[in-house]
């Protein structure tokens, strides 16, 4: 019951930290989008063994954003950052096809957790800025979205490295979480 | 149960490990850090929260210092019980080891170092390599540690990835904390590996030498250590060397110090000018007085590498005897170590001085202290002959007091000048013998005893003084047993006449007849028969010159004198062992080699000889040496259990002494006559292998039909299949004409193994006194071998028959061979150690399966096939060694026939 309690009041001052997870496979760029969000430049990244956290501040809401490692051997450890989650953030390579069927298996993976019953889902169709690249709708397609039921999702074309589409799915995760969609 | 008691299975209650949980994933910053301390705390009182550890390793990226710094003793602690979480930290890692501030970099690759888990060690190499290269020398040394850290838990790692070569870099950092630490790490890894990986060349050597003088105490003992090692070009190279250093002898620090010293010995070596020699040894004395005015437990090390030093260096601290005098107030352990060094520093200028100082300490009330020192005396009296007399009137002096345990020492160390200085003071004995019945050491006893015998044409009563011991002589422990019997021998060539032999005749009855102490009994047979054939070579023999003996006791060898030197200021250095004796290391490739070797000679000697000799030219280690005969053939013999005193032609190993007592007891059906009395000249040996209580033994009869008696038999077996050869001697007493004798002579086997296709035929020659070599030949009978431990359950019965070859099974037909029933058969068979596993009827016949096995583990699988009371039996068996067969088939043909 507490914590329901300083959910309600901390979005009433908008001063609450939203818990955020960004995950997706390896080589997603999970890594420059955090560093892009909360720099607002691209720095060079190496495969994440482990986990970054970073505080991102985005129009009176702070975002405490977990990037995830991605590979293999990492993603049976993601289950240890579900609790208390109000958002994912999912990074797909739009232009990986051949790994799309594996990021749509461990996309509805996450979304049968019990722990993550209540997160938003945002999705990023990441590199598009990469020739070849698929657009929103093919990733929705790929992702088989459609499925997802009693959950807000929004799908968005970005680029990390032009720094497009990043904010305007910040945008709507501060709308949707402020709205009391967390 | 009804549906209202559920409530007793909900608690309100989370305990602490959730309350922490849920703390430690606190939206506050510093709700977090209280929840990770409070983890600490927990964790330091021993209780385990490694439950915890994602949500602690979860509040390691953090701005604030302090908490990292309590993530990451979390880590170091349960990093190994929760080897694959632990990857989740590595990214933190990563990004520590570049973050701006270099204590933050310091602080990660020190904690990478700690975290022995073998599934991120791969990860930690990037971070590491670049801390090696940091700007900063804090990151830099720290990282250089993390080099040696990481070798012992991947050594081959650290060699891919050229982090060898970094450290050898780091030697000419500009920081000398860096370079001190590069050389620590080089050392260790050194030591712990066969390779050469750190070695000092001239340009490391300035460059080591440079950085000595400025860095830290500790970074000084690692580099003086290192230098320790160097070998100098030559006399004028370590000369300069050992200027540079000679400053570090002045330092606060007791470790510096001693390594300065371990240094300078070191490169003295090579220094051959006797003045700069004598220089240096001038200027190495007074740091190490100075050390003898630290703490006991100091003084203890000081004293303990004194020691050496002055073994090897007496000149140093010749001066300088009046700072190891006892204080009253020094612990016992440093009195004792302080007396060591006197006597090894005493001399003709000093012995005055010592001499009142050691009378002194045999007046104090610590029994032990008070015994070393008349000990201490005895022995400057050994080393410095003109102080000699001196010494004995001291101990004279010591001997009036009548203190008990003083006499009895100073006794024991008087035998010992006696020895040193022959015919010079025994004008003392009647001092002596005066304190004859307060003995009551073992060591005291024997040594008056020894006293006695040795001046007894001077004692006139030594008869009576002897004989007064010879009442309690049974129960005299060994070491006055054994100097009674020689000095009752020498007692009696000195004064042959009626008494001493009287003596003589009860004590060799005793030490022959009523002891059961081997070394008495042979020493005694020895005098017996010496004194029997000819009493002038008894004599020569026993009182023969001896040599002169000196002062040795507590002195070094010199190979392990330089080892132990080398490792001044270690611990080896305190205990006066080389470090391999008390300290494992990782160098594994020797004992593996010893493993293998074991396992060869173990493995069977059906193997063939080329392994064999493989396993043979491997080096010997000390533990299975003794196998080594056994598994190669063409190895030399084992050492004779009894050396051949008599030398009675027979020069191979197993030739033994025959003892006069106990003739062996002999049963069972007449044995097989093996040497005819017409082809011995009247001696006819029967003899059989017979197998009893699981050990085989050679029972003989000895029939003496000649018209002389014969005596001093010994006997001699061939190299043989199975190596059979005497376990110990041939226990025959003196064979009087028309008499016989039997006995069981104890086997061992695979002592002399006969190469080649196996056979039954065993070699055997006998020797007596009296006649000359008679050589037979018996065969054995392979069911002898059979052991006890034979049986097999049927499921390992079937597995071993189907796993073996169909070409490991040999058959035989037994046409004469008639079964009249099978428990009969069966019987029979088991009383030669074949035991019975299941049977099956085949038509008319009889199946019956049994099982055997010959030592060193090699089974028989057997299958009797026959029809109860028709002649005609067929055997077939399957063994992994399958050239045995036919020496099985003589075996069984036997059994069955009789």
């Amino acid at each position: 019951m507490g914590i329901v309690f300083t959910r309600l009041f901390s979005s009433l001052f908008g001063n609450k930290e939203a818990r955020i997870l960004v995950l997706g496979l390896d080589n997603a760029g999970k890594t420059t989008i955090l560093y892009r969000l909360q720099m607002g430049e691209v720095v060079s990244t190496i495969p994440t063994i482990g986990f970054n956290v970073e505080t991102v501040q985005y129009k009176n809401i702070k975002f405490q954003v977990w990037d995830l490692g991605g590979q293999t051997s990492i993603r049976p450890y993601w289950r240890c950052y579900f609790p208390n989650t109000q958002a994912i953030i999912y990074v797909v390579d739009s232009s990986d096809t051949d790994r799309l069927v594996v990021a749509k298996e461990e996309f509805h993976a996450i979304l049968e957790e019990d722990e993550l019953k209540g997160a938003v889902v945002l999705i990023f169709a990441n590199k598009q800025d990469l020739p070849g690249a698929l657009d929103d709708a093919a990733v929705t397609e790929a992702l088989e979205l459609h499925k997802i039921k009693n959950r807000q999702w929004a799908i968005f074309k970005t680029s990390a490295i032009k720094g497009e589409g990043l904010f305007e799915g910040l945008d709507w995760l501060s709308n949707t979480l402020k709205s009391g969609g967390g | 149960m009804s549906g209202h008691d559920s409530k007793y299975f909900s608690t309100t209650k989370k305990g602490e490990i959730p309350e922490l949980k849920e703390e430690l994933n606190s939206q506050y910053k510093d709700k977090r850090k209280d929840a990770v301390k409070k983890v600490i705390a927990a964790m330091t009182v021993g209780k385990d929260v490694s439950s915890l550890f994602t949500d602690v390793v979860n509040c390691m990226q953090t701005e604030n210092l302090e908490l990292k710094k309590l993530v990451y003793l979390y880590l170091i602690n349960y990093a190994k019980s929760q080897p694959d979480l632990a990857i989740l930290a590595v990214n933190t890692f990563v990004k520590d080891s570049q973050d701006p501030n270099p204590l933050i970099r310091a602080l990660a690759v020190r904690t990478m170092g700690c975290i022995r888990v073998d599934k991120i060690t791969e990860y930690l190499c990037d971070p590491l390599q670049r801390c090696l290269k940091d700007d900063d020398p804090y990151v830099r040394k720290t990282a250089a540690i993390c080099v040696a850290k990481l070798y012992d838990i991947n050594a081959e790692l650290v060699e891919d990835r050229g982090f060898l070569e970094a450290l050898r870099d780091l030697i000419s950092d500009n920081n000398p904390m860096v370079v001190a630490n590069a050389v620590a790490a080089l050392a260790e890894i050194q030591e712990n590996s066969s390779r050469p990986i750190f070695e000092i060349t001239s340009h490391t050597l300035s460059k080591l030498l440079t950085a000595l003088n400025e860095c830290t105490e500790w970074g000084q003992v690692f580099i003086l250590d290192a230098l320790s090692k160097y070998k100098a070009a030559d006399a004028r190279e370590a000369e300069n060397i050992v200027e540079r250093v000679t400053p570090r002898l002045q330092h606060a620090n007791c470790a510096v110090v001693l390594s300065a010293v371990k240094m300078i010995l070191q490169q003295m070596e090579l220094i051959s000018s006797t003045d700069v020699v004598r220089n240096l040894c001038k200027k190495m004395a007074p740091p190490l007085v100075t050390l003898l005015s630290a703490e006991p437990e100091i003084q203890y090390v000081a004293l303990r590498n004194i020691n050496l030093i002055v073994q090897k260096r007496p000149t140093i601290l010749a001066h300088e005897i009046k700072v190891f005098f006892c204080k009253y107030n020094d612990p016992i352990y440093v009195k004792m170590e302080k007396l060591e060094i006197m006597i090894k520093l005493a001399s003709d200028r000093n012995i005055d001085q010592v001499l009142l100082e050691f009378k002194e300490y045999a007046t104090e009330v610590d029994v032990d202290f008070v015994r070393k020192a008349v000990r201490a005396i005895g022995r400057c009296a050994i080393k410095l002959e003109r102080a000699a007399e001196r010494c004995i009137s001291v101990l004279l002096e010591l001997i009036k007091i009548k203190v008990n345990y003083v006499v009895q020492e100073a006794i024991i160390v008087i035998k010992d000048i006696f020895r040193r200085y022959p015919n010079t003071y025994e004008s003392i004995i009647a001092t002596l013998c005066e304190s004859l019945d307060t003995l009551d050491e073992p060591e005291a006893k024997a040594s008056m005893i020894w006293i006695i015998g040795e001046y007894a044409e001077r004692i006139d009563n030594a008869d009576e003084l002897l004989e007064s011991f010879l009442e309690s002589f049974p129960e005299e422990p060994a070491q006055v047993q054994l100097q009674l019997l020689t000095a009752t021998v020498k007692l009696f060539l000195k004064k042959p006449t009626e008494g001493p032999q009287q003596m003589i005749q009860v004590v060799l009855n005793n030490a022959t007849v009523e002891t059961d102490n081997p070394d008495l009994r042979d020493r005694a047979y020895i005098y017996w028969r010496l004194l029997s054939t000819d009493p002038e070579a008894a004599k020569d023999v026993v009182l023969a010159e001896k040599p002169v003996i000196s002062d040795d006791s507590n002195q070094l060898d010199a190979s392990l004198l330089d080892e132990l030197l080398g490792n001044i200021a270690t611990l080896s250095s305190v205990y006066h062992k080389p470090p391999e004796a008390f300290v494992t290391r990782v160098k594994t490739a020797q004992r593996t080699e010893e493993e293998d070797y074991v396992d060869g000679s173990e493995s069977g000697y059906s193997e063939s000889p080329a392994h064999a000799l493989d396993s043979s030219a491997s080096p010997p280690v000390a533990a299975s040496s003794a196998r080594q005969p056994a598994a190669a053939a063409p190895a030399p013999a084992a050492p004779a259990p009894v050396p051949d005193l008599l030398d009675l032609g027979l020069d191979n190993s197993n030739s033994a002494i025959v003892s006069v007592d106990e003739p062996g007891p002999a049963s069972g059906p007449p044995l097989p006559v093996l040497l005819p009395a017409a082809t011995g000249q009247g001696l006819q040996i029967s003899a059989q292998l017979v197998r009893r209580d699981g050990q085989i033994f050679y029972s003989m009869l000895f029939e003496n039909n000649t018209q002389i008696p014969l005596d001093g038999f010994m006997i001699q077996f061939n190299k043989n299949t199975f190596g059979l050869a005497a376990g110990g001697p041939l226990q025959l007493p003196q064979l009087l004409p028309g008499t016989s004798a039997s006995t069981l002579l104890p086997m061992v086997l695979f002592q002399n193994v006969l190469p080649g296709a196996p056979s039954s035929l065993l070699q055997v020659a006998v020797k007596n006194n009296q006649q000359p070599v008679w050589y037979f030949n018996d065969r054995f009978s392979l069911p002898v071998f059979f052991t006890e431990d034979g049986r097999m359950e049927r499921g390992t019965f079937l597995e071993t028959w189907k796993s073996l070859p169909d070409s490991n099974e040999v058959s035989r037909d037994f046409p004469a061979i008639v079964m009249n029933s099978i428990e009969s058969t069966l019987d029979r068979l088991a009383a030669s150690n074949m035991f019975f596993i299941a049977k099956r009827k085949h038509a008319n016949q009889d199946v019956l399966y049994l099982s055997a096995k010959i030592p060193r583990g090699i089974p028989f699988l057997i299958e009797i096939t026959a029809a109860i009371g028709i002649p005609g039996l067929k055997c077939a068996i399957k063994t992994p060694s399958p050239e045995i067969a036919p020496l099985f088939f003589e075996g069984i043909e036997s059994l069955l026939n009789s």
